[in-house]
């Protein structure tokens, strides 16, 4: 190496193998689940060394512990990204909905950890974070919907979660944007009825289909 | 075996999973308490997970035969919803480890596991297709809707199980009921109906 920017690549590399492993233990664990995944099969994936995987994690559970969590800092960051100027309440949920789903669908991975490993598998302290992102959203879907009843968003919540677990569990996240439409419904319908729901989720349809 | 021998080894097997989770469950034990040998076993189930994934299948089969069963086909929809998750959420009530294990321990073991939890859920959508004639709206409904409300009741109970307050269940059938039907009668005619279950509590 004679170009002189050793020292900064090193910098960059090691970024990226952390990212690596972190996509490799998403993967590992969406294949086998996170009980039957083991640190060498995450670090073959990754193509890295143990050394490294030393220099990053503590050990397997750190490491899927820093996969959610850079799943839900980025669910989070795009969801506040994804508000346009529109005051209307139920257009900004709808931008929320595409994004988290465009986000899933990207990584299917990250998806199902987050989604199901980290809910109904893994350990105390990755069910710990489901449910602290859980009651963020919630918490999140109640103060735009102006509501008082907290159940009403877990539910709506709840409702999309079944049907987004349903298409993880069958490999179909690539699909996941198409059910836009659905989805939107389910977040609207407790707070602003059938036919504002049902306008919506038809406007959703035409905003799949100019992204798409 | 005999029937009776296979119901109770699988009721034991599915109790050692409630008790102690995955990796701490236990064949033996399961057997001594069910009074099946070690050979009866082995000719019937090749290993644990066999076993235990025919004891969650009696198990959802079980849960959906409960929620259907106190059903009145004469009464409107609306109702035999009501009357299946009383009694749905009275036996989860009743049973707090066996909730547990139907809706965490079990799916959480490996992906194919988390497979037959999916498969549970789409059970109950049938019960639900009635719903659309409710609508007070003349467009169709999207398409996932059904699976929209049973995802809805799923997350409550999910979250009263899981905090292991499984107990208080029966007491919240007015929200899980309003979640259940608003996607298909709208909020005013669903919290009508939550009003209804509540004074019936």
């Amino acid at each position: 190496m004679t170009l002189g920017v050793v020292d900064t690549d090193v910098d960059v590399l090691s970024v990226s193998d952390r990212d690596r492993i972190l996509e490799a233990m998403a993967s590992c664990c969406s294949q086998s689940g996170y009980e039957e995944t083991t640190v060498e099969a995450v670090l073959s994936r990754a193509g890295v060394s143990p050394e490294s995987f030393e220099a990053h994690f503590a050990d397997k559970e750190d490491c899927a512990l820093a996969a959610l969590n850079k799943m839900v800092s980025e669910t989070l960051a795009r969801i506040s990204m994804a508000q346009p100027r529109s005051a209307e309440v139920s257009e900004r949920r709808k931008f929320e909905v595409q994004a988290i789903l465009e986000l899933m669908a990207a990584q299917p991975g990250f998806a199902r950890l987050g989604f199901i490993e980290a809910r109904q598998g893994g350990t105390t302290r990755m069910h710990d974070s489901y449910e602290s992102a859980a009651r963020v959203l919630a918490l999140m879907m109640q103060r735009a919907g102006h509501m008082a009843e907290k159940h009403g968003a877990r539910a709506a919540l709840g409702g999309a979660e079944a049907v987004l677990r349903r298409e993880l569990a069958a490999g179909r996240a690539a699909q996941l944007p198409g059910l836009l439409p659905d989805f939107v419904y389910a977040a609207l319908v407790p707070f602003v009825g059938q036919r504002e729901a049902l306008r919506q989720a038809k406007e959703a349809v035409k905003l799949a289909a100019e992204e798409g | 075996m005999d029937s009776q021998q296979r119901d109770r080894m699988l009721q034991a097997m599915m109790e050692e999973l409630a008790d102690r989770g995955y990796s701490e469950a236990s064949v033996e034990r399961a057997r001594s308490v069910a009074g099946v040998s070690e050979t009866d076993f082995a000719a019937e189930f090749a290993d644990k997970d066999e076993c235990l994934f025919a004891a969650y299948d009696q198990l959802t089969d079980q849960v959906v035969a409960r929620a259907s069963a106190e059903c009145d086909r004469g009464e409107p929809w609306p109702e035999r919803v009501r009357t299946g998750l009383e009694s749905l959420l009275r036996g989860m009530a009743e049973q707090p480890g066996m909730a547990m294990a139907l809706t965490r321990a079990f799916p959480g073991i490996r992906p194919s596991a988390y497979e037959r939890y999916v498969e549970l859920l789409s059970r109950f959508v049938p019960f639900m297709i009635e719903g659309r004639e409710y609508s007070e709206v003349d467009e169709e409904l999207p398409g996932e809707v059904e699976l929209l409300a049973v995802g809805a009741a799923e997350a409550i109970i999910f979250g009263e199980v899981d905090a292991g307050r499984a107990e208080r269940l029966p007491k919240m059938l007015p929200e899980i009921l309003f979640s259940v039907l608003v996607p298909f009668m709208g909020p005013e005619r669903a919290a009508e109906e939550m009003r209804t279950a509540s004074m019936s509590i």
